[in-house]
C-alpha cells in the first residue's frame, strides 16, 4: 500500500520540476556575460547593474504595479458589488448582464484588444493610462465576480438575516456579516486578477499611448529584438521579490497564530 | 420584499461597465465587420457580406482547422495532466495544500513571455534537451525541435496547464470525501466510485478549466510565433496580421466573429453534454 | 489568507511608487516613437541632460501599428516617428505630416543626399533620413555545400529545413518575383500568384520565420542561412566574421528609414531639436554604430570606428536596389493570402 500513496506525490514533484524548468533556466541566464542568448560567456552581474540604471525599465514597472493595482481594486468593487446584489435581485436582465459580463474571459485576448481600440477610438478617448485601466478592469471583473458569486452560493445566509432582524441597516449587515465571510474569495479573485493584469501583453498593446509602457509590452518588444539577459535578471528580480512577499506573509500568519 | 429593495444599487456599477465597455465594444466589432476597408486605412461605412466570404476561402478555413486541432490537442492534454494533479493536490494535508498553491502561484508572477522563452532554450539545437539526451547517448544529431507543431503544444499546454490544475482544485477540494467512501462501503470499485461520484462532482471544475484553456488556446498566437517560427497559423495570428501588416480591420473583425461564436458553441455543447449549466467556482 | 497580505503589500508598493512619480512633475518632454532599439541609451541621455527635454521612448512592432496609433490620434499624441519609407508615404497622404522647419535643422546638410529626394518624400519637406538598408543572405559556409550566390539557391534541395528569413511578405514574396525576373512592386496579380506558386516550392527550406532577432539563429547554428536585415546581417557578422554575405545577383531591395513629425506633435519644437542633436557627425556616428543600418549621415563617415565602417558605410551603388513602395489594394491583399498559404506550408 506504501507505493500507492507515494506514486501522486511523486506525479505532482515531477510535473512542478517541469514548470520550474524555464524559471530556473532564466534566472541562470540572467548571470550570463554574453548578450547573445544562445553563447554562454561566463558569470556576470552586469545585467543586474544596466538594469539598475535603466529608467525606461524602471518606468515600466511602476506604470505595471499602478496599472494592476487600480484595475484589480476596480474590478473587485465592481464585480463584488455585483456578484452580492445579482444573489439577491429576481430580474430578467440578470442572466444577460451576467453572460455579457464574463464574456472577456470567454473570448480570445486578441478580440478584447482589437475590439477596445476600435472602440476607444469611436468614443475619442485619450489613449494611456485611462484606457489601460478600463480596458484591464473590465476583463478582471469576471474573475472576481465568478469567485464571489461561488462563494455566496455555499453561504450560510442566516446569520445576516440574525444581524438584519437585530435592526442592522443592510449597509451594515454587508459591511460586518458578508464581506468578512466573501473576504477570501475577493482576495483570492484579486490576486488573479492583478496577476494577469500585471501580465498582460496582447490587450495592453492595443489600447496603450505613447507615455505608457507597461513591463510587459517592454519585454515583448525586447525579446522581439533580441532578449538581453537584462530582462532575464527583471524577471529574476521579481521572482525573487514575490517569493519573498509570499515568506513574509506566511511568517507574519505564523505569528497572529 | 422591502429590505431587499435597495440591493438594485450594488449591481449599477457592474450594468453600467458592462453594457458599456462589454456590449458596447463587441456590437461595434460586429457592425465593423460588415464594413468597408478604406483606401488606406480605416473604415467606410459601406455594408458588405465580403468579409465573411473571404472566410470561405481554403486557406482561412484551413487555418481555422488548424486552430481548432490546436486548440483541442492542448486542452486534451491539459486535462490529462493538470485533472490527476489538481485531484491529487485537493488530498494533500492543508499545510502542504498551502505550500503547493504558493509553488503554482508564484510562476504567475514572472512574465509567460520570459517563461517561454525558458523553452527555446530548452528545445533549441544543442540546447539544454539535445545536450541530456546526446550526453545519455539516446540521440546523436540535434533533434531539430524548436520551430516544429510538438515544440509549440508544449507551449500552449505549459503557458495554460496552471488555470486547469486551479480550477480540478478548487472543485475538488470542496468536495464530500464521504460520498466516495460512502460509495465505495457500498460495494463500489475504486474506479466506479471515481467515475460516479468524483467526476462527476468536480465536473464543475473541469468546466471552469476546460474554458479557462480551449478559449485562450484558440488566441495565444504569440505562443505559435515564438516557438513555433511563425510556421503555424492561427486564426489569432491572421486577426492580428490583418489588424497589423494587412490593415484590414473589417476582415480581421469578421474573423473575430466567426472565432467568438465557434467558441461560445463549443462552449455551450460542453455544458449541455456535461450538464453543468453554470461556470461555478473558478478556482 | 496569505494572498491578502501579498495583495496589500503590493498595492501600497503601487502607491508609493505612483507618489514618487507625481513628485517629478511637469517637464518639457520629447514623445518619440519608433522600434525598440533605435537609439544608444548614451544619446538619449546626453539629450535630456543637454537640453532638460524629458524623452518617452515608445515603441511599435511593424509600421502599420504606428499608423493606426498615428491615425487614432489624428497626427497628435507623438512628436518624432522613425519609420520605413514606404509608410511615410501613406502618412504624408493622410496629412498626418507636418513639413520641417529647416531654419532649426542647422546640421540637415550633413545628411548623405543620395538618401535625399525618395519616392516618399521627393523635395525633403517632411523627413529627415535615419538609416537605410538592404535585406541580403548570410550563411555558415562550415554547414553548407553550396556556394550561394543569388535567391534562387535558397530553393535548393540540400538546403532542407536549415533557411531563416524575416517575416515581411512583401520582402519574401519579392525575391521569388525577383527570381522570375519581375519588379518587387509589380501590381500585375498573374505575376504576383505566379510567384507565390513558386514560394512554396520554397516552403520545405524555411526553418524559421521571424522579423525580429533573425542573426540569434545563424549565430547558434540553429539556421544555416538566413535573410535578412542590414541590421541583422551587421550584428551577425560582428559575432561570427566566418559567415559570408551575398548580394543576390537577381537584383537588390533597398529601404530607408526616416524620421518626421506628425502634424499636431505636441512639442514640435523638441523634435526639432532632437532631430538635430542626432544629426551632429560624432553623435550620429555612434547611432549609426549602434544600430547597424547603413550611416544616412555624411558628415559622421569620419567618425565610424574602422571595425564598424566596411560595415554600415557603403559605396554609393546602395540606392540602386529597388525600393518596396506601395501597391494596389488587390496586389497587397493577394501578397497576404499568399503569405498566409506559404507559412502553413512551411509547417
Amino acid at each position: 500500500m506504501k507505493n500507492r500513496t507515494k506514486l501522486p506525490n511523486i506525479y505532482l514533484g515531477v510535473i512542478l520540476v517541469i514548470m520550474y524548468l524555464p524559471i530556473v533556466l532564466t534566472v541562470f541566464y540572467s548571470f550570463n556575460e554574453s548578450k547573445i542568448s544562445s553563447i554562454w560567456g561566463g558569470f556576470s552581474l552586469k545585467w543586474y547593474e544596466e538594469l539598475m540604471g535603466d529608467r525606461d525599465l524602471k518606468e515600466a514597472l511602476r506604470n505595471s504595479l499602478i496599472l494592476a493595482a487600480l484595475s484589480c481594486s476596480a474590478s473587485a468593487v465592481i464585480g463584488t458589488l455585483g456578484a452580492v446584489g445579482m444573489s439577491r435581485i429576481q430580474s430578467k436582465s440578470k442572466g444577460i448582464v451576467e453572460y455579457i459580463s464574463t464574456i472577456p474571459i470567454m473570448i480570445p485576448e486578441i478580440i478584447l484588444g482589437m475590439v477596445f481600440l476600435a472602440f476607444f477610438s469611436l468614443l475619442g478617448l485619450p489613449f494611456g493610462m485611462t484606457t489601460l485601466v478600463l480596458a484591464h478592469t473590465t476583463f478582471c471583473i469576471p474573475y472576481i465576480f465568478m469567485m464571489v458569486k461561488a462563494r455566496l452560493i455555499g453561504m450560510d445566509k442566516s446569520l445576516e438575516e440574525a444581524a438584519r432582524d437585530l435592526g442592522a441597516s443592510p449597509v451594515r449587515a454587508f459591511f460586518d456579516i458578508v464581506l468578512p465571510l466573501i473576504m477570501p474569495a475577493i482576495a483570492s479573485g484579486m490576486l488573479l486578477a492583478f496577476a494577469m493584469s500585471f501580465d498582460d501583453v496582447v490587450i495592453s498593446i492595443f489600447v496603450t499611448g505613447p507615455k505608457t509602457n507597461t513591463l510587459p509590452i517592454k519585454i515583448y518588444t525586447k525579446m522581439k529584438t533580441g532578449v538581453t539577459p537584462e530582462i532575464n535578471a527583471l524577471s529574476t528580480v521579481i521572482l525573487v521579490v514575490t517569493v519573498f512577499l509570499l515568506f513574509l506573509s506566511s511568517r507574519i500568519k505564523k505569528k497572529q497564530k | 420584499m422591502k429590505k431587499h429593495s435597495k440591493i438594485w444599487v450594488s449591481v449599477i456599477p457592474l450594468y453600467i461597465f458592462t453594457l458599456i465597455f462589454v456590449a458596447g465594444p463587441l456590437i461595434y466589432m460586429i457592425a465593423l465587420s460588415f464594413m468597408t476597408r478604406a483606401e488606406v486605412f480605416g473604415v467606410v461605412g459601406e455594408f458588405t457580406l465580403d468579409n465573411y466570404k473571404k472566410i470561405f476561402e481554403p486557406i482561412y478555413l484551413k487555418t481555422f482547422a488548424e486552430s481548432l486541432k490546436l486548440a483541442f490537442t492542448s486542452t486534451i492534454l491539459i486535462i490529462l495532466l493538470g485533472y490527476p494533479y489538481g485531484y491529487f493536490m485537493a488530498k494533500l494535508s492543508s499545510v502542504w495544500k498551502k505550500r503547493m498553491m504558493a509553488l503554482l502561484m508564484i510562476p504567475f508572477w514572472t512574465s509567460a513571455l520570459i517563461r517561454l522563452y525558458g523553452w527555446i532554450i530548452i528545445f533549441r539545437s544543442n540546447g539544454v534537451l539535445d545536450s541530456v539526451l546526446m550526453g545519455l547517448g539516446i540521440t546523436k544529431d540535434p533533434l531539430k525541435l524548436l520551430y516544429t507543431y510538438p515544440a509549440v503544444v508544449v507551449g500552449m499546454v505549459y503557458a495554460l496547464l496552471p488555470f486547469m490544475i486551479l480550477s480540478v482544485y478548487s472543485s475538488a477540494e470542496k468536495m464530500d470525501w464521504s460520498l466516495v467512501e460512502a460509495a465505495r462501503d457500498l460495494g463500489a470499485s475504486p474506479m466506479k466510485a471515481f467515475l460516479t461520484v468524483t467526476l462527476k462532482l468536480t465536473l464543475p471544475g473541469l468546466l471552469s478549466g476546460v474554458v479557462l484553456t480551449f478559449v485562450p488556446s484558440m488566441g495565444l498566437f504569440f505562443i505559435a510565433d515564438i516557438l513555433g517560427g511563425n510556421k503555424v497559423v492561427l486564426v489569432g495570428s491572421i486577426i492580428q496580421e490583418q489588424l497589423t501588416k494587412g490593415r484590414n480591420w473589417p476582415f480581421a473583425a469578421a474573423l473575430s466573429v466567426v472565432l467568438m461564436i465557434m467558441t461560445s458553441l463549443i462552449i455551450g455543447i460542453y455544458r449541455k453534454v456535461t450538464n453543468t449549466k453554470d461556470l461555478e467556482g473558478l478556482f | 489568507m496569505k494572498f491578502k497580505k501579498v495583495l496589500a503589500l503590493l498595492l501600497c508598493i503601487a502607491m508609493v511608487c505612483s507618489l514618487s512619480a507625481c513628485q517629478s512633475g511637469e517637464k518639457k518632454e520629447l514623445n518619440l516613437f519608433t522600434w525598440d532599439g533605435m537609439f544608444p541609451q548614451e544619446v538619449l541621455d546626453a539629450f535630456e541632460k543637454d537640453t532638460g527635454i524629458r524623452i518617452n521612448y515608445s515603441n511599435f512592432d511593424y509600421d502599420e501599428d504606428m499608423l493606426s496609433k498615428l491615425s487614432e490620434a489624428e497626427g497628435g499624441d507623438y512628436d518624432l516617428v522613425i519609420a520605413d519609407d514606404y509608410i511615410i508615404e501613406l502618412a504624408i497622404q493622410q496629412g498626418l505630416v507636418q513639413k520641417l522647419d529647416k531654419s532649426k535643422l542647422s546640421n540637415f546638410s550633413n545628411v548623405n543626399s543620395l538618401y535625399q529626394g525618395q519616392f516618399y518624400d521627393p523635395s525633403d519637406e517632411y523627413t529627415v533620413p535615419y538609416g537605410a538598408g538592404i535585406p541580403l543572405i548570410i550563411y555558415d559556409p562550415a554547414l553548407v555545400n553550396l556556394d550561394i550566390k543569388g535567391y534562387s539557391d535558397l530553393w535548393d534541395p540540400s538546403l532542407k529545413d536549415s533557411v531563416a528569413i524575416i517575416g515581411n511578405y512583401r520582402v519574401i514574396d519579392g525575391i521569388a518575383l525577383k527570381t522570375m525576373g519581375e519588379s518587387f512592386n509589380t501590381q500585375d496579380l498573374d505575376q504576383i500568384q505566379a510567384a507565390g506558386d513558386k514560394l512554396m516550392e520554397l516552403a520545405p527550406n524555411i526553418r524559421l520565420i521571424n522579423d525580429n532577432n533573425t542573426q540569434d539563429y545563424i549565430i547558434s547554428g540553429e539556421a544555416s542561412v538566413a535573410f535578412m536585415y542590414t541590421s541583422q546581417i551587421t550584428m551577425a557578422l560582428a559575432e561570427r566574421p566566418d559567415l559570408k554575405v551575398v548580394y543576390p545577383e537577381e537584383g537588390l531591395g533597398f529601404g530607408i528609414m526616416a524620421g518626421f513629425i506628425p502634424s499636431k506633435a505636441p512639442s514640435s519644437d523638441a523634435a526639432h531639436q532632437f532631430l538635430n542633436y542626432i544629426l551632429q557627425p560624432e553623435v550620429s556616428a555612434q547611432c549609426f554604430e549602434y544600430i547597424g543600418y547603413y550611416c544616412t549621415n555624411k558628415a559622421a563617415e569620419p567618425y565610424i570606428s574602422e571595425e564598424m565602417h566596411d560595415l554600415i558605410v557603403v559605396p554609393d551603388t546602395v540606392t540602386e536596389g529597388e525600393a518596396i513602395q506601395n501597391i494596389s489594394q488587390e496586389a497587397e491583399d493577394l501578397h497576404g493570402k499568399i503569405w498566409t498559404e506559404f507559412k502553413d506550408a512551411c509547417n
